[in-house]
């Protein structure tokens, strides 16, 4: 029954555009030995744009996932974008807080949530559920002569009215996971400054503006790479950054990857069952 | 209109001391006509016209620096999200119209099929932008590198009936 434990959020980024974060992520999971499998019949959580428009629509897209969860009795629900984990979480969370609320939206949806499932990103997972000793202990390319930082973004720390799963301001967990393969990490101060999210699309102006104080001060550190675990922080700093880095006279590219796709390169799995090849900046010499 | 309770909507607004911490960290304040703690404080005093009005709700970020740092435990991410809500419920012009019709062909989309299709999603959003060629640049390398998915993902039946009780797009 162990099997049926953890269930698997993709979301429509995972299954479209960053399909190489869920591939890396399954293969690590698979030599790990951990058990988890996808959410059978999920939909869109909505973001980045039902919340934007109306809270009740946001909070009923989240209740049929976490509704599903419960019948498909997983205890527990891994959402490894970051923006699908702060709408499912955030949506369970104000459900915990306001009961009346969880029982008029079961009525109107028509589904019949009980609250039973935890939501955790991968993070979350990675640091407290499979720790960093398993972590360790599989490494077979240690990547000892590379400088990494460690890319929190937003979605994934802020979580109002939660007890964080690491420090809010000064994040470590991230950290932590990349020494445990080796390399050494950074300390620098965007961290967890936005990319700009959404605005990628919309206000393309503004997010290249964040993605090029990122992109500097991750340049400043000299830095072989930028790890992530938010797909929108992956597209927003890796598919637009040759343009960036000629706007904003940033002087090498810096190649983005995902958390996964690192653990995948330093635990011997082949790059291309990595997702590695959809990565638009250069890869990493190892 | 003055909100009796001075709580906005889901938030109650009125704890607000005007300490700015809000402002002070959010990324995009550069670009924005009213900050945050400004928004907040039309708010309390129950004078939500300019608030309602302004680009702020529209280029917000979400990013939720404001609502985690706030000492009064505001979420004010939330309360942006509100503010949108109630300009569009009030017919108020929408000083960033590509920032709606984005959000609007996203949920459309999502009623679709139950899962995004960003393919259609962004051609349909060029479309009613009447920018049929913005960020066409990236459509070819986002395709050679896999990132494009030309087909649609598969329908979640019963999802559209569904959604539709919950949301109608000319909301």
């Amino acid at each position: 029954m162990e099997s049926e434990k953890l269930g698997f959020y993709p979301g429509c980024t995972l299954e479209g555009s960053s399909s190489g974060y869920a591939e890396s992520m399954l293969k690590v999971f698979e030599l790990l030995k951990i058990p988890i499998k996808e959410l059978d019949d999920w939909s869109c959580c909505g973001a980045s744009s039902a919340h934007a428009l109306d809270h009740e629509l946001h909070l009923a897209l989240n209740l049929r996932n976490l509704s599903l969860a419960e019948k498909q009795d997983f205890k527990e629900l891994l959402a490894p974008c970051a923006a699908c984990y702060h709408r499912l979480i955030s949506t369970n969370n104000e459900f915990y807080l306001d009961n009346a609320l969880l029982a008029s939206l079961n009525d109107q949806t028509g589904l019949n949530y009980q609250g039973k499932v935890k939501v955790r990103n991968i993070l979350d997972f990675l640091i407290h559920q499979v720790g960093i000793e398993k972590i360790e202990k599989q490494v077979s390319h240690s990547l000892s002569s590379l400088k990494f930082a460690c890319y929190y973004g937003c979605l994934n720390t802020r979580i109002p009215r939660l007890l964080p799963f690491d420090k809010v301001e000064y994040p470590e967990g991230m950290d932590q996971i990349i020494k445990a393969l080796g390399a050494e990490t950074v300390e620098w101060s965007y961290k967890t400054e936005c990319c700009g999210a959404g605005l990628g699309v919309t206000a393309e102006e503004i997010s290249n503006k964040l993605v090029s104080k990122i992109l500097l001060d991750a340049s400043a550190k000299e830095v072989d790479c930028i790890v992530v675990a938010c797909p929108m922080c992956h597209v927003n700093l890796d598919t637009r950054q040759d343009k960036i880095i000629q706007q904003f006279d940033i002087p090498k590219e810096i190649p983005i990857y995902y958390i996964t796709q690192i653990m995948g390169l330093a635990f011997g799995i082949e790059e291309q069952f990595l997702g590695i090849k959809q990565n638009f900046m250069p890869a990493l010499q190892i | 209109m003055v909100n009796s309770s001075f709580s906005y909507l889901h938030e109650n607004v009125s704890y607000c001391y005007q300490c700015s911490k809000c402002s002070a960290g959010c990324p995009v304040a550069e670009d924005m006509d009213l900050l945050p703690h400004q928004i907040i404080h039309s708010l309390a005093i129950g004078e939500d016209s300019e608030a309602l009005k302004s680009h702020t709700i529209w280029i917000c970020a979400g990013c939720y620096t404001c609502a985690v740092r706030c000492p009064n435990d505001i979420n004010i991410t939330s309360v942006m999200d509100d503010l949108r809500k109630k300009s569009i419920t009030s017919n108020l012009a929408c000083p960033k119209p590509e920032v709606l019709k984005f959000h609007q062909t996203f949920v459309k989309d999502i009623q679709r099929r139950g899962r995004v299709h960003e393919l259609r999603l962004m051609g349909e959003y060029n479309l009613k932008l009447g920018k049929p060629f913005n960020n066409v640049e990236l459509a070819p390398k986002m395709f050679l590198k896999g990132r494009l998915k030309i087909l649609p993902p598969k329908a979640i039946k019963g999802f559209k009936t569904w959604s539709k009780k919950l949301w109608n797009p000319k909301n």
